[in-house]
Order: structure tokens, then C-alpha cells, then sequence
């Protein structure tokens, strides 16, 4: 997974201080990992998730409804998100 | 977006499919800031003893030990259905830590703020 290409951050945006690539990971375990990887983000960093999983789609724009953390643009299988402030 | 949320899960190797589910549910829940709750009742009390989902590793998730260790790391709960645990002879000295025996009481506390749960 590491060995993929990453998607260039949109100019728009600020570009991001940490990105993961989930590969095929999905659903709970997803979400999960995230979580755990949001705790050790600083407020308001952004983090550029990429998620092959067809579920992210409509997965990453609800969890971050519920967390409080904003997504700035999504392209799938790729993500922005910044962390609440 | 605080909140509760539950997944009974009674199922264990009779159905590996959604013990699993059960636990990448709990998970998604965990991951989006819910207090979770994960009540192992009726078959489902087996996989709070130590060792027992070891071996269960539905295709397509996750090992069932790794949902529930990521889980209870991260601060989930689990409580095990007393009478469902004692009828089958299983030992409360070979429990998972961070499991808990409890009886209906505590799943009717849990749930009495109108907290949803799922079933598995």
C-alpha cells in the first residue's frame, strides 16, 4: 500500500500534515483506525485519508458529521479532513 | 456528537459471520465517539473467554481477535450475560480482562436513557 501513488492535495486546500493509506480497509475497522490516528492530530491539522472500501463513500462524510471534523473535499478513494478546533 | 450506542451480539462460532459483524459494528461505533456497549448474550458469552476467537477469522474482515482487542483498547465495553455464562459451564477465571458479568440490570441501565442497540 505504502508503495502507491498519493493524490496530489487539490490547490485549494492547505495540505495536509499526516496521510494514511487505508488500502481495502472498511467499515468499523476504518472507522476505528481513524479515531486513533485523529487522537494524536493537532486541532485543526488536516489529514489526507486515502480508503478503497466503496462504503468510505458514504461512510467518512457521516463520521465526520458525528466527530465534529470537517471534510474539505473528497475524491474517491481519496479524503481531506480537518480536525476540529 | 455524544451518545450511547449497543450491539447484543448471540453469536459465536454457531455463526462466525455475525459474531464478526457484531464486532466491526461495535467498531464503527466506538471510532464515531459512542460510548459503546457490546452485551454478549446466549451463545455470544463464549467469546468473552480467553482464547475461544482466537481461531475465528470470517473472510473478507478482520481476526475476531483483533475487532475485539482494537475495541476494548479503545476504551468499549463488554458485558457478558450472567445466567447465559453460567449455564454453560464457562469459568468467570478465564474471562477476557475488561469483560464484565453482569445480569439484565445493567444492559436496562445502559439502554434507559433511550440509547439504540442492534442486534447480532
Amino acid at each position: 500500500m505504502s508503495n502507491r501513488t498519493r493524490m496530489q492535495t487539490p490547490n485549494s486546500l492547505s495540505a495536509p500534515q499526516v496521510y494514511w493509506d487505508a488500502g481495502e480497509m472498511g467499515c468499523g475497522e476504518l472507522i476505528l483506525q481513524l479515531k486513533v490516528r485523529f487522537q494524536n492530530l493537532g486541532p485543526s491539522e488536516v489529514f489526507q485519508l486515502r480508503a478503497d472500501d466503496g462504503g468510505a463513500i458514504e461512510d467518512i462524510p457521516a463520521w465526520c458529521g458525528m466527530t465534529g471534523n470537517t471534510l474539505l473535499h473528497q475524491q474517491h478513494p481519496n479524503y481531506w479532513i480537518q480536525k476540529k478546533g | 456528537m455524544p451518545g450511547k450506542f449497543c450491539v447484543n451480539l448471540t453469536r459465536s462460532k454457531d455463526d462466525c459471520d455475525r459474531a464478526t459483524v457484531g464486532f466491526v459494528v461495535a467498531n464503527a461505533a466506538l471510532g464515531s465517539d459512542k460510548d459503546t456497549l457490546v452485551f454478549l448474550s446466549t451463545e455470544g458469552v463464549r467469546l468473552a473467554e480467553h482464547g475461544y476467537a482466537d481461531d475465528i477469522h470470517e473472510a473478507g474482515f478482520a481476526p475476531l481477535k483483533e475487532l475485539m482487542t482494537n475495541f476494548l483498547a479503545a476504551g468499549g465495553k463488554i458485558y457478558v450475560c450472567s445466567p447465559c455464562f453460567k449455564k454453560r459451564g464457562l469459568s468467570e477465571t478465564n474471562l477476557i480482562p475488561g469483560t464484565t458479568i453482569v445480569g439484565g440490570a445493567k444492559l436496562v441501565e445502559f439502554l434507559s436513557d433511550g440509547a439504540p442497540c442492534v442486534s447480532f
